[in-house]
Parts: structure tokens; sequence; C-alpha cells
């Protein structure tokens, strides 16, 4: 069965011939130097330093036990030369400008629905829409303040799009932490190649989070809103809440008083003018969304709707993040901002459409499903890898009720060497989730979270289900001109005194002391 | 007390925070380097020719220095760290500590002896080297254990006499010194074009070294220029390793350990230094050329309070005549 997807793919490492691609010729002849026996060893620092840092997630058995495993990363970063991280960056920042615009028009005058380019009957029925949001316009007009796009590469290498997450895309935590852990077990593989720096992403996404907060920006308080230690994501909340400086919240924490957000501190309410959540618009607010919810805090949405508090993500967003909308990305492109696609979508069959539906139907068992509302890999059934039982009950499910599902085909993802517990290395499949940030202008940190299966021959890259994760490395770009060298060769530091030892010493200590050169 | 044991106490001190902060140095310089230049101004960068300026030297490393070469990232780390012929080496900072600390085992508790002695048994240790293909992580976690483990274990089992006195008015005057030093080195200097400056990406590697950047995050919300860091290292008391921070801690322990500190020269030194940073912070031109020259004004009064201890405490075994 898996031979219908491992026939062919690309290696973004090696070419078909088996040489390797130009860019990856210095990591492959260092890696050759290395050796699997210090790959091994190298690997064994990791889970130690990881487990230390409590960089874990929980993996359930089969028996149903939950073991606290270290965040599998592989040890040979994911290369992606200067040219086509340009083409990505702009393809992203493209579609999540329109989606951004889509956002707005579906709370607002719906022209998309007017032109008869997305069916107003399709948006309403999905999960995420949020009547709540209808008419509120967040400062700056930015309700995708945080985005990413899961990218795959199809078996020609091309880019395409999986997947948008405007929603509380997460993972970000494990890239920075994936970036910092490769400089310390294997530095050597730096040393051939300019990679570009990524840890200016809690920077960036302060002051985008600061620009948008309705006050003067010296006043901004910013938080960050978790839904509590329980949550599976509550490391990359501390991550985030850390990196920033900021105070990391629970909705015990905020009260809303005429219209206006506050968090209880040991002096008082304090004023809180922007929020970055990580929890669904759902619970946000009991008071407009689910009445249950315990982690909401009643009366944000009216204060959100006065203007003087900034929710990143915006309250709504979830519409533009359903996979049924998806289909919709490159018509939006052209319909909001009168260019051509960057980067393509996968293809997809909306099961909406009766005689798509057919169509998907008979091919279940070449196909992609997924349930439109879910994210992180829920639900989602790899037709090829599944048996014929779970076929037909898909099929049943989905014919109850196609407009929640979509289908899309197979797409063969690139492959990477990857090392295998001897420390050999083996092809397994990769996905890309870059992310962005839309504050003042949209910005997309050089990289992203590289996933990758780390069973053969599987697609499956979640890490709840056995995925592991790659440093990325964007490269430096080489046309770019270079002002750094220049500016680093003027720099001369000063000299300064020589740094004093002990200053007064016995006989014996003094000659002890001749025997130390001077530096 | 005697002098030369609190002599050997206070060096026992500097030797230990001195190994600290250079290790601490080199795990952010080296970090910052492997990866390319920022595009961004938060990127990081601190280069090898500033860090051996840092350790007061423009020498080149003794080893395959081309004309015209800047020193390469393997030769500077191993020259600063395991170099045991290097007098500025961690390892040789080590060694002084470790010889000092036996000179005073009758006077530091056992469990302080046993950390700093350990160090020594622990560097032996193959896999603790900087050279392989893991770099200097484990050297410099090794480095930064041990070192926290000797202070730990000095603030709970040491009296708080004139020996803990003078071993903490060492360290601490360790700290002041290389922070300054970091400082002078990674500020910009007056006149230079900040669009062209590496030194914001500098002033930021810096603060990872010293391992203050979730400090300074946390302190406010200012952009980590060079400026706002170099103000943050200078002047915030409540940051432990800022200059005024570590001078506070200098004087507050020689105050403990004179007899009449209203007389000391060293206290009323540092307190003037104190009270000066203090005004400086507030009403100061905090500007670049402002800071250079704050930095440049408490160097060399840290020089000459090093001399006025060195004068007051130590000098009397030195010269049995002269009389403090």
């Amino acid at each position: 069965m898996s031979a219908t997807w491992s026939a062919t793919c690309f290696d973004e490492v090696f070419a078909a011939d088996g040489v390797p691609r130009a860019y990856a010729e210095p990591l492959v002849a260092e890696l050759e130097r290395l050796g699997a026996e210090s790959l091994v060893a190298a690997g064994a620092l990791r889970d130690a330093i990881f487990m230390r840092q409590g960089i874990t997630f929980d993996l359930t058995s089969p028996e149903g036990a939950v073991a606290d495993r270290p965040f599998p990363l592989d040890l040979i970063p994911r290369i992606i030369p200067a040219a086509e991280w340009r083409t990505i960056k702009r393809g992203l920042a493209q579609r999540i400008r329109a989606l951004n615009q889509f956002v707005d028009d579906v709370y607002h005058e719906r022209e998309i629905v007017k032109a008869g380019i997305v069916p107003w009957k399709l948006i309403a029925s999905r999960s995420h829409f949020a009547r709540a949001a209808h008419g509120i316009r967040p400062p700056r007009g930015v309700y995708t303040h945080i985005a990413g796009c899961d990218l795959v590469r199809d078996a020609h290498g091309a880019w395409k799009v999986l997947e948008d997450n405007v929603r509380t895309p997460s993972g970000i935590s494990y890239m920075l932490e994936n970036r910092l852990a490769m400089t310390r077990l294997i530095p050597s593989l730096f040393a051939h190649f300019r990679v570009r720096p990524i840890d200016q992403y809690p920077a960036l996404l302060h002051a985008a989070l600061r620009s948008v907060a309705p006050v003067a920006d010296g006043d901004a308080r910013i938080v960050v809103w978790t839904p509590g230690p329980a949550n599976s994501a509550y490391f990359e909340h501390t991550f985030l809440a850390r990196q920033m400086g900021v105070e990391l919240v629970e909705a015990s924490d905020l009260v809303v008083r005429d219209d206006v957000c506050y968090m209880r501190t040991t002096s008082g309410l304090a004023r809180v003018s922007a929020i970055y959540r990580r929890l669904d618009d759902a619970f946000i607010d009991p008071l407009e969304f689910r009445p249950d919810s315990l982690l909401g805090v009643p009366g944000l949405i009216r204060a959100y709707r006065a203007g003087t508090v900034a929710i990143a993500n915006a309250i709504g967003t979830g519409v533009a993040d359903d996979k049924a909308i998806y289909c919709y990305v490159p018509a939006m492109i052209r319909f909001y901002l009168g260019e051509e696609p960057l980067l393509e979508n996968v293809t997809t069959y909306l099961l909406d459409d009766p005689e798509q539906l057919e169509v998907a139907l008979e091919r279940i068992g070449e196909l992609v499903l997924k349930p439109t509302g879910e994210s992180g890999g829920k639900g989602v059934v790899i037709g090829p890898a599944a048996d014929e039982r779970r076929l037909v009950e898909l099929a049943e499910t989905v014919r109850r009720d196609p407009t929640q599902w979509i289908a899309q085909e197979v797409v063969q993802l690139s492959t990477v060497p990857t090392v295998a517990a001897d420390g050999t290395l083996a092809s397994r499949h990769v996905d890309l989730r870059p992310f962005a940030i839309f504050g003042d202008e949209i910005r997309i940190v050089p990289g992203g979270l590289t996933r990758v299966a780390l069973e053969p021959g599987s697609l499956i890259v979640n890490s709840s289900r056995g995925g592991g994760s790659k440093d990325t490395w964007v490269l430096q770009d080489s046309e770019e001109p270079e002002q750094e060298p220049v500016a680093a060769a003027a720099f001369t530091p000063p000299s300064l005194p020589k740094l004093r030892l002990r200053s007064w010493t016995g006989q014996a200590q003094q000659q002890q002391q001749q025997l130390l050169p001077p530096f | 007390m005697l002098s030369r044991i609190a002599h050997e106490l206070f060096w026992l001190g500097r030797n230990v925070s001195r190994a600290e902060l250079t290790a601490r140095m080199i795990d952010g310089v080296f970090q910052a380097d492997l990866q390319g230049r920022p595009d961004d101004p938060a990127g990081v960068t601190l280069s090898w020719d500033a860090v051996l300026a840092i350790m007061g030297s423009t020498a080149s490393p003794p080893k395959r220095r081309k004309d015209a070469e800047r020193p390469s990232r393997a030769e500077t780390v191993a020259l600063l760290s395991t170099d045991a012929t290097n007098a500025n080496s961690v390892v040789a900072s080590l060694e002084r500590a470790r010889e000092g600390a036996h000179t005073v085992r009758d006077v530091i508790s056992a469990e302080m002896w046993e950390a700093i002695n350990a160090v020594h048994l622990g560097l032996a240790d193959a896999s603790i080297g900087v050279t392989g293909y893991g770099g200097p992580y484990s050297f410099v976690s090794y480095v930064k254990s041990r070192t926290a483990l000797f202070w730990g274990v000095a603030s709970r089992t040491m009296l708080r006499d004139d020996a803990y006195a003078f071993l903490d008015a060492g360290g601490r005057f360790e700290s002041a010194d290389m922070v300054l030093r970091m400082l002078r080195v990674a500020l910009p200097a007056p006149g230079e074009r900040p669009a062209s400056s590496p030194r914001d990406g500098q002033a930021l590697a810096l603060l990872g070294a010293v391992g203050g950047l979730q400090a300074f995050r946390r302190a406010g919300a200012a952009a980590p220029t060079a400026t706002a860091v170099a103000n943050f290292l200078l002047y915030t008391r409540t940051y432990p390793d800022s200059v005024a921070a570590s001078i506070d801690a200098v004087r507050s322990s020689l105050e403990l350990a004179d007899a009449n500190p209203r007389a000391s020269e060293p206290v009323l030194r540092l307190s003037r230094v104190l009270a000066d940073l203090d005004f400086r912070g507030r009403v100061g031109r905090n500007d670049d050329g402002g800071l250079l020259e704050v930095c440049e004004i408490v160097g060399r009064e840290l020089a000459l309070a090093d001399g006025d201890i060195t004068e007051r405490y130590f000098g009397g075994v030195m010269s049995p005549t002269h009389v403090s």
C-alpha cells in the first residue's frame, strides 16, 4: 500500500542521480566527516538537554500509559536556499494579506459574496464563523496578526500550501528551541553556511502587538492569555511570555470594567491593551460565545467592540482558517489584490458540490479527507493508508454532512535525510510551517517549523503521532547587498588595560605565576 | 583577619567570577556567531576581535594566524576556554581559584573546597572539551554549574564574617569589571552612524552572554538597542550583574569587613562612584557618547578602587612598615 506514495518524491538534498544538490554539498560532506557515532552521541546529548529543560511532550503508548518524551528534534537541518525562500516569503505575504482582507470583508461589506465568488451559505455555515464579530474593525484593520501556513513540496519540488492556520498557530517555540539546540549540539554543521537568524521573532511579535494596541506606544500593556498549565501547548505560552517579557495570564486574572479590560495585580487593577490569546473564540467570553466556558472573561467582547483592547488574533478569524474556505484563497488573492497567487493550493475537492462529492467518494481510497473546522491533523484520513472498513464508515459520515469535509489529492511530500537510531541516514517526508507576523506590515521569520515523519514512507508529520521536527535554515542571500562585512571590518575594538591577576603574592607564588606567560 | 588570607579570598572570588563570566561570554558569542548576519536590528553578533579586546588583548591567537585574517572561532574559543597556557582562559582562572581555595582551605567550608576542587577533576574528562563537534556547550554549562554551586554552598555554609565579605567583594568586583569591559567594547563610539553600526547586535549578544536577556525583557519594554542594553547593564540596581548593583555589593561587603568604613578609601571611592552612577542614570546624557564616557570614568575609578583595596587591606603584609 505504501508503494502508492513512496513511488516518486522530491528529495531536497540528493538529486535523482544520488548526487547532493549544490547548496547541500557542504552539509553532506560534514555529515560524512562526523560519522554515525558522533550523531548517536549528539542525539543522546540532545535528549538529555531537552529532558533537563523540560522541552517534552506526552506520548501515549497503545497500553494507555503516558510517557514524557524529549521533543524529537532531528539532527540534520533542512536547508532552504535564499531564492526559494524569496518565493515562499512573497507568496505567504500575499496569501496572508488576502486572508486578512477576507476576514474584514466577511464581517463588513461582504463584497466577495456580492461578487459571487464565495457563497454566503458556505461562509455562514463554518464552525468558526463568529456573528459576534460583525461590524468590529480592530486597530489598523489587522485580524490575522499571527499566521502559520503549512507548506509542502510536491513530486516536482514545487511549493504548495496545504493549510492556512490563522487562529492560534503553534510551534514557534519549538522552532526557536530547535535552533538553540542545534548551535549547541552540532555547531560544526553551521560552519559552511550563512544561516539567517530567527531569534528576533519574540521582539517582532512584541512590536506587532504594541503597534495594534489601542493606546500610545509606551503605555501598552501586552499579555499572553493561556487556558492554563493543563493545555498541551502550555510550554509555548510560557515561552512566548518569557521571551517577550510580558505577563502570562489566565482568565481569572482578567476582568472587564466599563468596557475596559484590566488584570488583577498586587497593586490593584492594571489596564491591559493587547491580548495575545491562545484559546479559541468559543471560550473567550461566556456572554457572547459558549455560556459554559470557565476559561473566558465575561464582557471581553464588549471591551473589544468598544476598541479599548486589541485581541490577537482577532475574533472571528477562524472563518479564514476553515478548510472549505481554503479552496477559495487563490480566488481571494485575485479578487482583493488583483494578483496571481504565487503559491498554489493542493488540488482540493469541495464536497459541498454534488459532482465533486461523487468523484471524491469514488476515489476515496486515493485521496486525503479532512474535516473542515479542525486543525492539528484531527480527524484527517489518508485514503491509501486506511483499511476498507474505515473508508466505508468515512464515506457514510461524509455523505451525511458533506459541507464539513474536503478531499485533497495525496501530495508526495518531499524528503530530507534524517538520522536513524543507529546514526545512519534515511530519507523521511517533511512539511514546513513558516510563521508570519502582521502588525505594521507582514514580516516572516526566515525559516519555520519543519515537521518530519519519522516512520519510513509515512506522510504523518504530527508530533502527537510519532513525527519529529528539524531545524530549518534559510540561507543568507548572496545577491542582496551585504553591508555587514564592511561594517565589521571597519570596527576596531578599543584596547583595554590587561586583566589583572593577583596583585600581591608570596615569592613562591610569584615564581609560579612567571611560568604562565602573559597572554 | 590576616591580610594574606583576605587577599586570597578576594582573589578566589575574582577568579571564580572571571571564569564564569568568560565562559558565559564564549557561549553567547559562539551561538550568535554560528548564524548569519541579521536583516533585523534585533539580530546578534559580537566579533571574536571584540571578545579578545574584552579580555584585555588585541594580540592574535598564536596559531596559524595569516596576515589580515581575523581570529577564527575555533582558535579563540580554545584560547579562552581550555588553553591552560593562556592566563586569561577559563581553565587558568579556575586553576588559580583552586590554588587559592587550597591556601584558605581552613577558612572556607569543606563543601566550597570540594566544589572548586571537583572542577579540576571534572575538566580532565574528555567529554567536556571544546574542540569536538559539540563546540563549547558542555564545557560552558559545566563551568556555569560548578561556579554556581560554589557560590551556592558559600552562601549556605559560610559564616557572614570578614572572610565571607572579602570573598564576596572579590566576586562582585570582578563582575563589575568584566561587564564594564564588555560595555566599553560593545558600545558605539560617538558619531558612529547607527545604521552602519554592528553594535546593536553586539550589545544584545553581550546581554545574552551575561545571562541577562530575560531580565532585560522583564524589566521594561525598551527595544534591545545598544543604548538601551548599556543603560540596563550600567544602571539597573535590580539586575544583579549590572555595574551599579555589583559595585553596590562590593561596597556593602567592604563596609562589613572594614573596622572603620567611614575612613576607608575604597568604601568612600565606591560610594562616590555609586552616587555618580545614580545621578547620571537619572539625569545624565544617556545617549551613546554619554554612556561611553560614563563607562570610561567608572572603569578608571574601579581601577583606582582596586588599588585602594590592595593598599588598605592587603598592603600590610607586603610592606609591614605601612600602617593604614
